[in-house]
């Protein structure tokens, strides 16, 4: 077709280009209908000019639409077209040939090595996201047909929008992707549409603009006249919003605080970064809203700022409670982000107790245990009525027991690195993490962290809320990452304390840089290991693939498993925590 | 106990009053309503919820007849298949609509039906027989379950029996007990429920999601916030116990006058919503609201829908409103939604229009500019008919005045 060109060319020809400018921060129009970057794009309507797209270069792509915690992971596709439906199965499954076909075409040699191919290309598929104004979802599901609803105002009405997990090296994938794509509109029938030109900049619109839909009761919500409910529901969830990011009700009124007039109690934007991350969205978020405003102090709360803060201090039980319930809540997204290596198999305890709202009857078992009494009375004389006794008899068939539970109780320790690097989302999502098992589960847990030089119980083993929140906001991360050290405090506290089927559980971004015993820090957090195994404490450790050799050396030694992750983002850590005490229940079960 | 017209009203709590009219209304006329309040300890709650009992209408049934058999309409074993004319010789009395309690610590027996104990041991004529339990008793009337989150964590077997009773309207029972033939028969009560879920085990919907989603509304209720309402109350709570010794007579008198108004009310209303339908618009409302927010629970807007018209009854009124719909709205969807989208349908409702007005979703009209299908003009190539020269463009090469 053109001439000496081939695909394999092209692409390979892309991806270089695509190298370049991300690393400056760039996207880039490919041909005429697609954009292309590892940020979010946006429609221009303030503009009169038409069909330009921004480049949010302040948004990250991963960031915003999957959640994720560490920039650059994501190569984000907008191929725009005429207004029409686009079936994201069709795309998924042109998708997946297409990169068949292209490996085969670069590799005349996969030809022969099929199961490698299938194995290369479904790799791909659950790293590719794909959404159409007809539904979504991971190009894997979609390819069985398995698809999530469209949701209306979201991305995906005018182009398809395609996300995909792709590195330096891979980056030719997008030509590939993308070219797939136009063939997929145009079979469907639609034109493509010609992107006029890109900007880059930032904006404001981000992933949850909740300000976008959030009424509050001073911005003339028109329903007003219907009943105070809707307002009262806005106010709440404005406030389930900012407990999200900020940990709870006492941390939003730090926040807010920070924007007193008071200057004692304002924070800096750097003093509240390290806290909570980046909170420069919820800032425009509340300005948005009318909240916050600039002054000559720099930003303070306004009249209704002022309001809603009122608001919360008056409604902090309800919404304590509501945040709880948050909380408790398990992610939703399945477990489908994380990958375990090695093997636990350590002997777990049961704890045994009388159910007595259930009595059983089974002449077939010889039972043991409390015998219901009422029961068995009543089921006797119901049996000698039945068997035409002529007396009252008690035979081993009317016999009722008490039905009895067990259950595996999982006391957990915490061991967080409080090094530098996880200062922000990450501190805030092994937070959560610590909330969410003392609050859904029935067992003690106790929070360690490591950092700069030495190690810190920041909680001992509990089962009060109060207790723990306190210990996790002193929890402020700097410096080194003193990996033995913290390993030892843990053992200890483990030692020292009567917990059942203690389970350690290591989260961290990094590797060891500060010893504790020699002059080798890796080396030093290897022995620590060893007493994890001694002491019979159950480890998983959690951590990132960059750091896979040396966590899966540590995890080795201490007999546990490693659980790596692309992310350590809340979800993330609940699901491998829930995974893990799942395991060991079953484990439990199948040694009974 | 503070009778109920008597218990002090506030934001927190007026939602629950509603609910609980509301639900009645509706059981009088065999169509039940589920309710389940949740709220931290001091809300009312249970309060409201058992003084209620005592504004309960009267109801009728085939005399004697365990199961409140409807003389119109007998359903139980005895007397389902009996003519008019045998059940006219029976008789016909008249009994308080029913109320009864199952704690959280019941048993399936007691719940559903088991052996009756007094006819096995009656010494005379001893006979194995089956005694209905609560539910069963409870036909045409209402069953309050305190602490419903303890139960469905304690008791998966009743939580069973809850979800066949809950599934449909009317709902099914079927009591077995070892030795007796099964007996399986329809019954109509709405179940009232309430819980804390800050106290263990938690929310409902987190132990058993299936039972949350079977109630119509829940109300999450508030604590008093202002000072006059709390010192209200204490001063009704104190009058309560000295008029009791003062004057017991008197006031017992004045309190049943109101609640005979109460039933009097019910009884209108009731008739009133018999006859009383959703108008197709915003039939048709509710059935975008549940298109366009991707709702799964069908369940959901059959309670919209029953609670609409229950809600404009209550406010004497023979029309449904787009009010009674969006007032609706948090009690039948915040335990079946997350908060974004319940947030995003309450505000998406532009209430204030005319009937034409009412169906227009608000934040179109900002929508318009992201979904402007003009905004594109002109058509693309296809990369696969562009040299590799052509295929990169950056902002630069695309806008070069600018540079
Ligand atoms: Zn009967």
């Amino acid at each position: 077709m053109l001439g000496e060109e081939t695909n394999v060319d092209k692409a390979a020809s892309v991806g270089n280009y695509l190298s370049l400018y991300f690393g400056q921060n760039q996207g880039v129009r490919l041909g005429e209908s697609t954009v292309i970057s590892r940020r979010a794009h946006a429609r221009m309507p303030e503009k009169r000019v038409k069909g330009q797209i921004k480049i949010l270069i302040n948004r990250d792509a991963g960031k915003t639409y999957l959640d994720y915690v560490d920039v650059d992971q994501v190569v984000h596709i907008d191929v725009y077209h005429k207004a029409g439906e686009i079936d994201p199965r069709d795309v998924a499954r042109a998708i997946f040939w297409a990169l068949d076909e292209h490996f085969l075409e670069k590799d005349p040699q996969l030809q022969y090595a099929e199961e490698e191919r299938f194995k290369m290309v479904s790799g791909y598929a659950n790293k590719i996201f794909i959404t159409t104004n007809q539904g979504k979802g991971l190009l894997y599901d979609l390819f069985q047909d398995v698809l999530k609803p469209y949701i209306e105002g979201e991305e995906g009405h005018d182009h398809v929008h395609i996300l995909a997990r792709l590195n330096r090296e891979e980056y030719y994938l997008a030509y590939v992707i993308a070219e797939t794509v136009e063939e997929v509109i145009l079979a469907s029938g639609l034109k493509l549409s010609k992107v006029r030109n890109i900007v880059h900049g930032n904006q404001k619109e981000e992933r949850d603009s909740y300000a976008g839909y959030i009424k509050l009761p001073w911005k003339n919500f028109k329903g007003q006249n219907a009943h105070q409910l809707p307002d009262k529901e806005n106010v709440n969830q404005l406030i389930l919003k900012l407990a999200e990011k900020f940990g709870g009700v006492d941390e939003i009124e730090e926040f807010m605080e920070s924007y007193s007039t008071n200057i004692f109690k304002r924070k800096g934007i750097e003093q509240q970064k390290k806290k909570w991350g980046d909170v420069e969205h919820d800032v425009e978020q509340l300005e948005e809203l009318g909240l916050i405003k600039d002054s000559i102090l720099g930003k303070v709360l306004t009249k209704k700022g002022l309001m809603l803060q009122d608001f919360v201090v008056k409604h902090k039980c309800e919404l304590e409670t509501e945040i709880r319930r948050n909380v408790r809540k398990a992610p939703s997204g399945g477990s489908g982000r994380f990958k375990k290596l090695g093997k636990v198999d350590s002997k777990t305890a049961q704890v045994e107790y009388t159910n007595r709202n259930r009595t059983v009857n089974d002449p077939d078992k010889n039972w043991s245990g409390d015998l219901a009494v009422p029961e068995t009375i009543i089921q006797a004389k119901k049996n000698s009525f039945l068997r035409g006794d002529t007396h009252f008899t008690i035979k081993k068939q009317d016999l009722h027991f008490y039905d009895k539970k067990t259950y595996v109780p999982i006391d957990i320790c915490l061991l967080i690195d409080a090094s530098g690097s996880m200062a922000g989302d990450k501190r805030q999502a092994a937070c959560f993490l610590a909330e969410h098992l003392l609050i859904s589960g029935k067992e003690k847990v106790a929070v360690v962290t490591f950092q700069e030089r030495s190690s810190e119980v920041v909680v001992p083993f509990t089962r009060n809320q109060r207790v723990l929140s306190k210990g996790l906001s002193t929890i402020s991360p700097a410096g080194l990452t003193p990996m033995a050290n913290g390993i030892m405090t843990a053992v200890d506290l483990i030692k020292n304390n009567r917990v059942k089927n203690p389970l350690l559980v290591l989260i961290t971004d990094g590797i060891p840089n500060t010893p504790l015993w020699t002059l080798d820090a890796k080396a030093d957090a290897l022995e620590a290991a060893t007493h994890i195994k001694e002491n019979k404490i159950r480890l998983i450790c959690i951590g990132v693939e960059s750091n896979r050799i040396f966590l899966e050396k540590l995890s080795e030694r201490a007999d546990g498993a490693l659980y790596l992750v692309d992310d350590l983002n809340k979800d993330n850590l609940i699901n491998i925590v829930r995974h893990e005490k799942k395991t060991m229940m079953e484990t439990h079960k199948n040694m009974a | 106990m503070i009778p109920f017209y008597k218990l002090e009203r506030y934001e927190g709590n007026e939602a629950l009053f509603e609910l609980v009219m509301m639900s009645i209304v509706s059981s009088y006329v065999g169509e039940p309503l589920h309710v389940h309040a949740e709220g931290l300890r001091g809300t009312g709650k249970t309060t409201i919820m058992r003084a209620a009992r005592d504004i309960l209408p009267t109801i009728e049934r085939i005399k004697g007849c365990i199961y409140n058999c409807d003389p119109a309409a007998p359903h139980c074993p005895h007397h389902k298949n009996l003519s008019a004319e045998e059940i006219k010789a029976i008789g016909v009395e008249v009994i308080p609509m029913p109320f009864l309690e199952i704690s959280h610590s019941a048993k399936v027996g007691t719940v559903a039906g088991s052996i009756d104990l007094a006819r096995l041991t009656d010494p005379a004529h001893p006979e194995a027989q089956l005694l209905p339990g609560i539910i069963p008793q409870a036909h045409r009337g209402i069953i309050f379950i305190d602490e419903i989150n303890r139960l469905a964590d304690t008791s998966p077997e009743i939580t069973d029996i809850l979800l066949d009773v809950m599934g449909n309207k009317p709902g099914h029972l079927q009591i077995e007990e070892a030795g007796l033939p099964v007996v399986e028969i329809p019954v109509s009560v709405s179940v009232w429920a309430a819980s804390n879920p800050d106290e263990e085990p938690g929310p409902l919907e987190e132990i058993r999601r299936q039972l949350s989603d079977r109630f119509d509304m829940v109300c999450y209720m508030g604590r008093p916030d202002s000072l006059d309402i709390l010192a209200n109350m204490l001063e009704e709570n104190s009058h309560f116990h000295k008029a009791k010794q003062a004057n017991e007579a008197e006031t017992a008198a004045a309190d049943e006058s109101k609640n005979e108004q109460y039933r009097n009310d019910i009884i209108k209303w009731a008739a009133m919503y018999e006859k009383t339908d959703l108008p197709d618009f915003l039939r048709n409302f509710i059935a975008r609201l549940y298109i366009k927010h991707n709702l799964e629970s069908i369940r959901a807007i059959q309670a919209m829908q029953q609670g609409a018209v229950l809600h404009s009854v209550l406010k004497n009124r023979d029309k449904v409103m787009i009010t009674d719909v969006t007032y609706m709205i948090p009690l039948v969807l915040k335990h079946r939604v997350d908060g974004d989208t319940l947030v995003r349908m309450i505000n998406d409702v532009d209430s204030r229009g005319s009937k034409d007005g009412i169906l227009n979703f608000k934040g179109r009209k900002n929508k318009k500019d992201e979904s402007d299908p003009e905004y594109f003009q002109q058509v693309a190539r296809p990369l696969k008919d562009m040299h590799r020269g052509e295929l990169v463009h950056t902002e630069k090469t695309l806008t070069p005045s600018d540079f």
